[in-house]
């Protein structure tokens, strides 16, 4: 009995025994084949992650190459109220209309800007940058130009097409200017800001620490208003000279940074067609001459420019800029400078100072003094034309920052003329002529 | 009496300009480097705990997005591994009419992370360029195994990436390179990748190793050590910066003199960068 007891305690040891085993192989296999498949899973993962990988190189380089493409630019429309009056009372307002047919106006909403600026950095040392401006009517390239900067020293650059001229108040741009509209003198001397040119321009500050700036351009010179077709070429073979010098003092522990320069610009007006009877010409002392094809007169402008910034009380600055020289202008309607609009050579001076204080983080406000004369030779009673006035214009502004895309300006511009007694009936007093300007701008 | 009420108008402008002038700072926002987020980080949280009334908020971004974000207002403290361009000072004096102060605030030794398994372990300023210029494509070209580099670097708003370029590569990166959003990024990719190299703050190198660099054939190499940066024989060194539009008053003076005192430098190193003092 003792033996069958055992005996069958062996088959049940033994069949328990196969059973585990039996368990262990079918959990084994089962292990092997979660193994397996997991193996499969991670290897499908594996595959997937070697694509994602490789498509994230190629979505990497396509984002490399389109982040070298720069897009800015900002939009200020604005409101616009005049307070324009003729002496006689009669016309509030100014002009939209012909001087035959005019239609006066007081007030007016207006875009003053529209502009998007694309700089395309292709590879280390080259930039090229288009900035189209547009109208209601129509569109415009304002900024056209390649940049090449030199590689080994980053301490020349050459720009060729279509850029700023290089004076202080030019290359100040609209969007952060804290006024309105640029000073009387820089709208008349140099029109339209732009040029189509060569320039030069060595920055020894980046690779030496040294703060100069030289700016050297070559500029077709023709004033960049009227038809776009005069402005694709030079239209008279003769070219324009500039040249700048900048250098800034850093007086860190003072708060004080001064920057201060002087530029020239040198070249002509050339008279490249006649009417007939000749067109009459008047010079620097208002004396009338007929001039022939191809006399050249003088635009030689000497300046002087300087930029005081103090940490005082949240900061603020003084700017100045004095030019004076001889210019000169024509009727030809190649070479358009519509506030230069007259068959004449003068001697010309003006000057600006803005004050311009930050009030708190948001708010920012300024006071500009801006003077210009078109004609040094002549003042009081002798002037006969208006175009010949010394203006002295006060303009106050006062800017709200929105948010870092968005300000808010107001603006009120006081041009006060040089009265004359036969210049117009407008201008035997101070013409009415303040324009208060409400501005909401957007960059990006 | 028009004369009196011009007087009375001009009076109460500057009255008001003035007044405005003055802003109270309670709360402080930091933006920029992201090199120096943890360190801006511990310096807010020690600070804020012993000045409960400031309030410091500190995101990172890059060197690049903390200086724009300072121009455009929305940072009071911009932190920079790489000085102000000129071009930017430029956009903050015609903003605020100011030049911005500089606070060198720390120094950084510019780490070079290798794997460990990877059998290189100096490099000469020169070939770290060349390989981030991709003349330098294989390992074995600086006595390491037949294997192509991997490059992994920072995107371009970053401080490290202007610095690294501007005195390590000197021309543009090789289009290989990956760029990574963070330091922390970089270090982990070498880490995983047996042929990676990679960039960084001293203080980011953890699981990966660093490289001695020597700063031409025939000097010795060093590692970014806090004696060997302190002294300028680790090759690429630089200081860390925190920039700001004006001035400092009121809370944020107390706060940048808290960060420039024994107490606030004594945290630099504890988080792996130097003191400047």
């Amino acid at each position: 009995m003792k033996k069958i007891t055992v005996a069958f305690l062996l088959l049940g040891a033994w069949m328990t025994n196969a059973q585990d085993v039996q368990e262990v192989t079918k959990r084994d296999s089962v292990k092997t084949t979660s193994i397996d498949s997991l193996k499969e899973v991670m290897n499908n993962h594996s595959a997937k992650f070697d694509g994602y990988d490789e498509r994230l190189s190629e979505i990497g380089g396509i984002l490399d190459k389109l982040s070298k493409i720069k897009i800015s630019g900002y939009i200020q429309a604005q409101y616009e109220m005049y307070d324009f009056w003729s002496a006689d009372g009669q016309n509030h307002g100014v002009n939209v209309g012909t001087a035959t047919a005019p239609d006066y106006v007081t007030n007016s909403f207006f875009i003053r800007r529209a502009r998007v600026k694309f700089t395309y950095e292709a590879l280390d040392g080259v930039k090229f940058v288009l900035c189209p401006n547009f109208d209601i009517d129509r569109v415009t390239i304002k900024d056209a130009y390649v940049v090449l900067n030199d590689r080994w020293t980053n301490t020349y650059s050459l720009w060729v097409g279509q850029f700023n001229r290089p004076t202080y108040e030019i290359e100040y741009s609209s969007a952060s200017r804290e006024f309105a509209e640029r000073s009387l003198m820089t709208r008349t001397l140099y029109p339209t800001e732009r040029e189509l040119g060569a320039k030069l321009e060595a920055d020894f500050n980046t690779k030496y620490n040294f703060p100069l700036k030289l700016q050297l351009a070559v500029l077709n010179g023709n004033f960049g208003e009227g038809a776009a077709s005069n402005q694709v070429k030079d239209v008279d073979n003769g070219k324009d000279f500039m040249a700048r010098a900048t250098y800034a003092v850093k007086m860190a522990e003072q708060g004080l940074g001064i920057d201060f320069g002087a530029h020239t610009y040198l070249g002509n007006t050339t008279v490249i067609s006649q009417t007939i009877p000749p067109a009459e010409f008047s010079d620097v002392n208002n004396s009338k001459f007929t001039p022939v094809v191809g006399d050249k007169f003088k635009k030689e402008l000497f300046g002087g420019e300087m930029q005081v910034y103090y940490d005082f009380l949240g900061g603020m600055s003084l700017k100045s800029e004095y030019i004076r020289g001889t210019y000169s202008g024509t009727t030809n309607a190649a070479q358009v400078n519509s506030l230069f609009n007259a068959n004449k050579v003068r001697n010309v001076e003006g000057y600006y100072i803005s004050l311009v204080k930050n009030v708190g983080s948001k708010h920012v406000a300024s006071a500009r003094y801006d003077v210009f004369d078109p004609n040094t030779k002549l003042s009081g009673d002798d002037v006969t034309t208006r175009d010949d006035l010394k203006y002295n214009t006060w303009t106050f502004a006062w800017q709200y920052y929105f948010d870092e895309n968005v300000k808010i300006m107001a603006c009120y511009n006081m041009p006060i003329n040089e009265k004359s007694a036969n210049a117009g009936a407008d201008y035997k007093t101070d013409k009415r002529d303040n324009t208060f300007t409400l501005r909401l701008q957007a960059s990006f | 009496m028009k004369a009196t009420k011009l007087k009375i108008a001009a009076v109460l402008a500057v009255v008001m300009m003035t007044g405005f002038s003055f802003t109270t700072v309670e709360k402080i926002t930091v933006k920029g480097s992201d090199t120096m987020v943890i360190l801006a980080q511990r310096w807010a949280e020690l600070y804020m705990k012993k000045n409960p009334g400031t309030t410091i908020q500190v995101t990172g971004g890059g060197s690049g997005v903390g200086i724009a974000a300072l121009i455009n207002g929305s940072t009071d403290i911009a932190n920079a591994s790489r000085p102000m361009k000129a071009s930017e000072i430029q956009k903050l004096k015609a903003r605020y009419g100011t030049l911005g102060v500089e606070i060198p605030c720390a120094k950084d030794g510019i780490s070079i992370y290798l794997n460990k398994a990877n059998g290189v372990s100096e490099l000469t300023v020169k070939e770290i360029g060349q390989i981030y210029s991709g003349k330098i494509t294989n390992w074995k070209q600086v006595g390491g195994v037949d294997a192509p580099i991997k490059l992994y670097g920072r995107e371009s708003s970053s401080g490290t990436f202007v610095f690294f370029k501007d005195n390590v590569v000197k021309t543009d990166f090789s289009p290989a390179c990956q760029t990574l959003p963070g330091t922390a990024a970089i270090v982990n990719a070498v880490k995983k990748d047996k042929y990676g190299i990679g960039y960084g703050g001293a203080a980011y190198a953890e699981g990966v190793k660093d490289c001695k660099v020597k700063k031409d054939d025939k000097s010795p190499a060093y590692l970014p050590t806090a004696e060997t940066i302190k002294n300028k024989t680790y090759p690429i060194s630089r200081y860390l910066y925190m920039y700001l539009k004006n001035r400092p008053t009121g809370a944020m003076k107390a706060y940048i003199d808290w960060i420039l005192s024994p107490e606030g430098q004594k945290i630099i190193t504890e988080v792996g960068y130097f003191p400047v003092k």
